[in-house]
């Protein structure tokens, strides 16, 4: 039961894009398509269901004055595991990406999940939390990478939508597009939600 | 005091028999001379741009108000200066969604998603056009004159080093040349600047200022100020872009501050930078700066002791 | 005194399980990640000297020494030159060269063959701005190198159309056209100075 509870809050009441406004940078930075949107949402999430996991476990070994540091190995360690991992099997994204993967290490979700969930719960919940706060950063980056692929060029995922009348928005996969979409679309969920 | 760092003193004050509706009617008045040169110089596609342009942003301002449940003010006619502002910033040969989308945007975002009249942080027209360069800046930048021939913008001419076949000064002067709409005509801008300044609508220190920086910047760095003076938009943003009442300064210091931003930016655009013309983008940027130069020159109320000392 | 000792060997356990794991991740990703890159070198450089099915690299002092010859301002701008080989015969030469454009550095790939005709050109990467200088990796104005002649350097014309040695400026990215075009009349007098 509370596996699918904290799962569930992670993707819409506490998400951390929209709700949270948690890991702005590579939100803003990355969204100018869908694809990679899915694609650093989804390494996001493999990072932090890694490092929740693993803090978890060592929840009690971990001596709380060097905690931070602990942390910050752990997180390096799974971000450059990956990052290689993808630099040699999924060169493309990789590519598309770029310095947005190391950067990874810094994202405040993961540490910020590490501080304030993973070192007090068990790996369950921790490894449940991981997955829907990754599952909830995937889907707004996604959204948002939709939106911005949309307008900006006329396609989602490389395929066209509007035909090739259609004149693309050059500023939606521009740095300014992305505070306008993420700015209407939170809007957008604060009605939705206050509405209800 | 946050409220007091964030609020851009908002205007016009108690004064005399001005209201927000006679000063937006006057600047529409003042704007008519550009228009009608506009249209003679680009045909009538420049009146249907500029009246699509007007037609939604009184829309836009309408549902929007409707939909947040205020009371609609289109009647105050502010929508409608915005709406013939970007208008005027398009090119003759730009297609009507183009209109469209810069003025849902100008009214619907800049204005209304900041709090309506005199809440915008800055100038609705000038972002909308700074949305549709950003976006579509091929259309936005090709220049058509009325037989649709396009060529390149005088300042474009200047920034790619062509030093013959540039218009004269008396083409700049009545606006034979290839721009936006409204920017051509030296000659229109001026007559209606000249009567906002006679009606006491906009004090004449930040155009003054502003265009007097602009030439002796450029005379300093050893280009022609009369051409800077006539070609491009300058004219056009210090008379009516840069006194928008809501996004600059209210006080006479500030006012100059705010002016002489305006113009070293749009110089050292037009100079060094990646464009060829700079009065929007450095209007904007002292919008923002607004705030901040009004903090610094608060006039002192009479009497108090200054306590920062 | 202890307790640092004991903070400092429980970090010392978590540095090292990182270290190890980091490690095995290097050694089966190393091999992988130098084919990724080779192969998608060997892949541009096809593009523009398609004859070639073999490619050797030129020792990077005598195209230093041959750019100093010529009194480049920037010698290590042509970064990079492979020969072609069909068999045992040689068919021409790739260049990479690095001109600045309005966004920063642009990799860009120019082939020639041994005859002296511009075999090919790509924009390897780039930071332009999209919509206008990111334009220049369309086809439309990469192919316009295809065939020129090596005689005369390269020039930009913006409207109008294109003579023998000109090549027609991108809509709207004419520093970003001039960069590229620039680039390449390196390459041609390095292609010059050394097979002279």
């Amino acid at each position: 039961m509370n596996f699918i509870k904290n799962l569930w809050n992670g993707i819409i009441p506490e998400n951390p894009i929209f709700r949270l406004a948690l890991g702005m940078c590579p939100t803003l930075a990355v969204t100018t398509a869908a694809v990679n949107g899915l694609g650093m949402g989804l390494t996001t999430m493999v990072v932090l269901i890694g490092s929740n996991v693993a803090i978890s476990l060592l929840r009690n070994f971990i001596p709380d004055k060097v905690r931070i540091p602990a942390y910050v190995i752990i997180i390096a360690s799974f971000v450059t595991i990956v990052g290689m991992l993808l630099k040699a099997f999924v060169p493309f994204l990789d590519k598309a990406l770029g310095l947005f993967i190391p950067l990874i290490v810094v994202n405040c979700i993961i540490l910020a999940r590490a501080e304030s969930f993973a070192s007090k719960n068990s790996v369950m919940n921790s490894l449940s939390d991981a997955l829907g706060m990754g599952l909830g950063f995937t889907l707004g980056l996604t959204v948002l990478g939709i939106v911005r692929e949309l307008f900006g060029t006329g396609s989602i995922f490389g395929l066209s939508i509007l035909g090739a009348s259609f004149e693309p928005a050059l500023i939606m996969i521009l740095p300014p597009g992305a505070f306008l979409s993420l700015g209407l679309l939170m809007g957008l969920l604060n009605k939705v939600s206050q509405a209800k | 005091m946050n409220d007091h760092f964030l609020t851009v003193s908002s205007s016009p004050h108690i004064r005399a028999a001005h209201s927000t509706n006679t000063i937006m009617r006057d600047v529409v008045i003042a704007l008519v001379p550009a228009l009608i040169a506009g249209i003679i110089f680009f045909g009538i596609n420049a009146a249907v741009l500029t009246i699509i342009c007007v037609l939604t942003s009184v829309a836009t301002e309408a549902i929007i108000q409707r939909l947040m449940k205020k009371e609609v003010t289109i009647n105050d006619w502010s929508a409608a200066v915005t709406g013939v502002l970007l208008g005027l910033n398009l090119p003759a040969s730009a297609p009507w969604w183009l209109a469209v989308i810069g003025s849902v945007f100008a009214i619907g975002i800049v204005k209304q998603c900041f709090g309506g009249i005199g809440q915008n942080f800055i100038n609705p027209a000038l972002a909308g056009r700074a949305l549709l360069v950003a976006s579509w800046p091929v259309r936005m930048t090709s220049a058509a004159f009325a037989d649709a021939t396009t060529s390149a913008t005088p300042l474009a001419l200047i920034k790619s080093g062509v030093t013959e076949g540039l218009p004269s000064y008396m083409d700049l002067f009545l606006g034979n040349v290839a721009g936006s709409m409204g920017e051509v005509s030296a000659l229109a801008l001026l007559i209606g600047g000249l009567y906002l300044i006679i009606r006491k609508v906009i004090s004449w220190r930040i155009p003054v200022v502003f265009i007097g920086t602009v030439m002796i910047f450029t005379v300093v760095f050893g280009q022609d100020p009369i051409y800077h003076l006539l070609s491009g938009g300058l004219l056009l943003g210090a008379f009516f872009m840069a006194t928008d009442y809501a996004s600059s300064p209210v006080t006479p210091r500030a006012q100059i501050i705010f002016a002489l931003g305006c113009g070293i930016l749009t110089s050292v655009i037009r100079l060094w930078g990646g464009y060829p013309e700079g009065v929007s983008y450095s209007i904007l940027l002292m919008n923002i700066c607004t705030p901040l130069i009004e903090r610094v020159t608060v006039p002192r109320v009479y009497g108090e002791v200054k306590t920062d000392a | 005194m202890r307790e640092i000792a004991g903070l400092a060997i429980k970090l010392f356990i978590i540095t090292a399980v990182a270290a190890v794991c980091l490690a095995f991740t290097n050694s089966i990703t190393k091999d992988k990640i130098v084919e990724q890159i080779a192969l998608e070198n060997e892949l541009a450089r096809q593009e523009v000297l398609s004859e070639a099915d073999t490619y050797e690299q030129i020792d990077q002092n005598s195209i230093i020494s041959a750019a100093e010859s010529l009194n480049f301002e920037n010698p290590e701008i042509v970064a990079e030159v492979f020969k072609g080989l069909k068999g045992n015969d040689e068919v021409g030469y790739t260049y990479k060269v690095l001109p600045r454009g309005y966004g920063g550095e642009i990799s860009v790939l120019v082939g020639i063959s041994v005859d002296g005709i511009v075999t090919g050109m790509k924009v390897v990467s780039h930071a332009e701005t999209p919509g206008l200088g990111a334009n220049a990796t369309n086809d439309s104005f990469q192919n316009q190198f295809n065939d020129k002649s090596t005689e005369q350097p390269l020039s930009v014309i913006s409207g109008g159309s294109p003579g023998d040695s000109e090549i027609e400026a991108i809509t709207g990215a004419t520093i970003t056209s001039k960069a590229i075009t620039d680039g390449a009349n390196f390459a041609i007098e390095i292609f010059k100075e050394m097979n002279k």
